[in-house]
């Protein structure tokens, strides 16, 4: 091994053995995001079934006032489980203009209140609630069955009276056959197309945010705790300094992206079907073309990093640097995750992050467009030179050698 | 006299405008144990990371007597920075194979060495212990151990009995006296005239960024005419001392001007009749 090589060596390995002795860190990076997905999605429905159980259980009250209704509407009502409360409709020129009624709904006195009035063969409503309490979105709810059971038999009912069938009327145009038989796309390519909208979002923040803390530590960290003096009057350059807690970073990075990634597939395994996820297909090129959109994304996110955190005088001033950076790579993340790919301008792929997400959406679809791999290729690499650039550059400021402590 | 080890050749170091040390000429010889003496923001630190090659002169040369640029040849020098710089997660012995590594020195060598003087220091039971409880003094002798790991020619010591207990002040004082017998060069930055008288060989007084004096004891006596080192140091520093540390870029006008909008002003003098 040469020298140099010896020393990058030297620095990454002693950086991994201070963050694996530390427990706390590695739940942070490791373990959270191994187990994030799994106990969202898998403990969040169940959270949305009992928050579902307690609304189905509640007793809610609705005012009917109408000066008449159908019998089979007003039958509908008496059987449902709604507390019903009748009153006189009185004059009132537009149904849903709440008037002294707001008082009292505001006041939860009431849940909901109807209005009904017969208009010839036409039956008019409003429904005046508050959408702010769960209570009244509840009664709201279940007087719209009520009202939509009785809608849809008094339409068969009147198709019937007409002399037409009302299944024919009312459904024209009917599939034939199963839908999933018509789709002409692989299984592999269906997986594909779902990933390609969860892994580089995950990818993309994950890398981002795991990066943040053991950044900080090996450079604002070193400089506040003072022991940065002592490794600069090392024979080592501050190029492999920065390489070495580079590739420290990257590594730890880089685990907590995949166990991330590994509780994602996990969780969706889990809650779907196994042929939702099968494996995407992709050929060797493909593979390597991933690889490297990776590499090159995590060159510059995590050069970026050090060099905004070396630049800190204190922990506490690059936490508070690096924190809100998150959204540079948040925003463009989300956005990414709407642009339509098909016939996308090649100019998208030479967007800072954008770039490498739009890459990776269409390589996980097994795409190779070689003018855009060619534009994301170059414009990748120059940013992540550009960034290791900045970061040597932050390594090699003279006042880096200044502690706090 | 020995042969000429390292040559400080006209040395200036300023940060923006703040001139930290101005036209430093020194040349240190193999053997010395020379003590490097001065206030607090005299400019001892910055001279030590000069001759590290932690910091590049902005005038001057700080070399090798073949030439060679110090901050090219670091593997000859050994440093104990004033705040020991250990890893509170790695054991003690950790740090020093760290250091060593970088230097390109196998373990077994490394460990023999760190053997040999650990036991001169006591710290021989403690190698295998986390840095992490252990008190100023087992930190400081620690910090040498690793300076000491590779061999090094030149021993730079930054206050290294700062803030020690007397017993420990008292070994780690031994063992820079015996480096110096064994033929070994060590400087020694020190806010301790006493200190300096008992340790070296040679004591360099700086003063706001300038040499005073430099010599043996009885030399700086001499120069001064007076009978006791303290005298000599007063007489060649009357002029008041700047405190203010000097080794980092002063401020830029924003951030001077944001700071100042949070910094309460001065108490106005309060009427005693009110």
């Amino acid at each position: 091994m040469s020298s140099r090589r010896m020393r990058i060596t030297t620095i990454a390995k002693k950086e991994l053995i201070e963050f694996v002795r530390d427990w706390r860190t590695i739940v942070a990076i490791l373990v959270i995001p191994l187990l994030m997905f799994p106990v969202l999605f898998i403990l969040f429905p169940l959270l949305l079934a009992s928050e579902a159980a307690e609304l189905q259980a509640m007793e809610v009250d609705v005012v009917v006032q109408t000066d008449g209704m159908p019998d089979e509407l007003s039958l509908a009502f008496n059987t449902s489980d709604l507390n019903i409360t009748y009153e006189p409709l009185g004059t009132i020129a537009n149904l849903s203009t709440p008037g002294s009624d707001a008082e009292r709904l505001r006041n939860t006195s009431v849940d909901a209140v109807l209005r009904m009035r017969t208009n010839g063969t036409v039956v008019e409503y409003a429904l005046l609630y508050m959408s702010t309490s769960e209570q009244s979105l509840e009664a709201r709810s279940r007087t719209f069955d009520v009202l939509a059971g009785w809608e849809e038999n008094e339409t068969v009912r009147r198709i019937t009276d007409a002399g037409l069938d009302a299944d024919e009327t009312l459904d024209p145009l009917r599939w034939n056959g199963s839908i999933a038989d018509s789709d002409v796309a692989t299984k592999g390519e269906q997986a594909g197309m779902v990933l390609s909208l969860f892994i580089p979002l995950v990818l993309a923040v994950w890398t981002f945010s795991s990066a943040i803390q053991p950044s900080i530590d090996m450079t604002a960290g070193e400089r506040e705790r003072g022991t940065l003096e002592a490794l600069l009057a090392l024979p080592c350059t501050r190029m492999e300094l920065l390489m070495g807690k580079w590739v420290a970073v990257a590594t730890i990075t880089g685990a907590g992206v995949l166990l991330q990634i590994a509780g994602l597939l996990f969780a969706i395994g889990y809650l779907a079907s196994t042929e939702f996820i099968s494996v995407p297909e992709l050929d060797i090129a493909t593979l390597a073309l991933l690889c490297l959109a990776v590499l090159l994304f995590a060159i510059m996110v995590v050069a970026f990093e050090l060099a905004l955190a070396m630049r800190s005088h204190s922990v506490k001033e690059a936490g508070s640097i690096l924190g809100p950076a998150v959204l540079l790579i948040l925003f463009p993340a989300l956005f990414t995750q709407v642009i339509n790919l098909d016939g996308i301008e090649a100019y998208w792929f030479a967007i800072p992050v954008v770039n490498v997400l739009l890459a990776l959406r269409e390589l996980l679809m097994n795409r190779i467009v070689l003018g855009h791999v060619v534009v994301w290729l170059v414009s990748s690499t120059i940013y992540a030179f550009g960034a290791a650039w900045y970061a040597a550059r932050q390594f090699k400021r003279e006042d880096i050698v200044t502690s706090l402590s | 006299m020995h042969e000429p080890l390292l040559v400080v050749d006209g040395v200036s170091k300023s940060f923006g405008d703040i001139v930290a040390l101005h036209d430093i000429d020194l040349t240190i010889h193999q053997g010395e144990v020379i003590g490097l003496v001065g206030s607090n923001g005299a400019g001892k630190t910055t001279l030590l990371r000069l001759l590290a090659g932690v910091y590049v002169p902005t005038n001057g040369r700080v070399r090798l007597a073949n030439g060679e640029e110090v901050h090219t040849a670091r593997n000859v020098i050994g440093v104990v920075p004033e705040n020991t710089g250990l890893y509170s997660r790695l054991t003690a012995w950790e740090n020093i194979r760290y250091h060593a590594r970088i230097h390109g020195i196998e373990d077994d060598v490394a460990w023999k060495r760190t053997l040999y003087f650990s036991k001169f220091l006591g710290m021989d039971d403690a190698l295998q212990r986390h840095t992490k409880g252990f008190s100023r003094g087992m930190r400081q002798k620690t910090a040498l151990l690793r300076a000491l790991a590779h061999a090094p020619r030149v021993l730079l010591l930054d206050e290294p009995t700062a803030g020690l207990d007397v017993t420990s002040a008292r070994t780690v004082r031994d063992l820079v006296s015996q480096l110096g017998q064994e033929g070994g060069t060590v400087i020694y930055s020190t806010h301790q005239l006493s200190e300096a008288h008992r340790v070296c060989n040679r004591i360099i007084i700086i003063h706001n960024g300038e040499v005073r004096a430099d010599g043996t004891p009885e030399e700086l006596l001499e120069l001064t005419g007076a009978e006791h080192l303290e005298d000599a140091y007063v007489s060649l520093t009357m002029d008041v001392a700047r405190e203010d540390e000097v080794n980092e870029k002063p401020l830029g006008r924003w951030s001077k001007a944001w700071r100042s909008m949070f910094t309460p002003s001065t108490p106005k003098e309060v009427n005693e009749d009110e």
